[in-house]
């Protein structure tokens, strides 16, 4: 009855735009753990790996990100964690 | 024949001769073991991301070596844990992605395409209950 309770009883829908892996968009298959550029695209504010569901990101090429932002941590390239 | 990349941080307090000093005898190292240089290249230095052992800065050297398999990192791997002017290293073989993805590359590709743009938009229709 109240205006808030309306959208309870039934199911929300939400219509997103579905998320494409941009890696795959682009036909990117390698990532160098040297292109810092590129893979600050995927870190969050404070470093941390941003994850597949905000990304989109398909799981190989997920996989191939992360492997390059941990190799560029280990070198100091990127940080594990900043405030 | 595979293709290694080296790279290496080097203590910021040592001077531009001294690293590539230090860079000269890793390379020996290497290629007396049967490792081929391919390429050489300085960034020189640099901020890191992050302090090691309180330094705030690092040389970066980048080595490209040809080899058969890793075997000439054994020594200079050896020595670079143990030095102190090295902070920190990493040998990555660069060719093992492209091998990878060698077989599945062409018809993945062919394949992909089609599907991105069919699942783009499935209109949104909001069906009102009364």
């Amino acid at each position: 009855m109240a205006p808030a309770a309306r959208g309870s009883g039934k199911k929300k829908f939400y219509f997103r735009r579905r998320k494409v892996c941009r890696m795959c968009a682009d036909k990117i298959n390698t990532v160098d753990y040297k292109d810092i550029r590129f893979l600050q695209q995927y870190l969050v504010e404070r470093s941390k790996i941003l994850p597949r569901r905000i990304s989109g990101t398909c799981a190989k090429h997920q996989r191939v990100i992360q492997q390059a932002i941990k190799r560029a941590r280990h070198l100091a390239l990127l940080p594990y964690t900043s405030d | 024949m595979r293709e290694y990349e080296l790279m290496f941080v080097a203590d910021p307090r040592l001077s531009d001769e001294e690293v590539v000093g230090l860079s000269q005898d890793f390379q020996k190292m290497i290629t007396d073991e049967g490792g081929v240089i391919a390429k050489e290249e300085s960034w020189g230095k640099r901020k890191l991301a992050y302090p090691i052992n309180k330094l705030t800065e690092g040389h970066y050297v980048l080595l490209h070596v040809q080899s058969e398999d890793s075997s000439p990192f054994g020594m200079a791997r050896q020595r670079m844990q143990q030095s102190d002017n090295v902070l920190r290293y990493l040998t990555v073989r660069m060719d093992a992605g492209r091998l990878r993805t060698r077989k599945s590359d062409k018809p993945a590709a062919e394949e992909a395409a089609p599907t991105v743009e069919a699942s783009t938009e499935t209109a949104a229709v909001s069906e009102e209950e009364n």
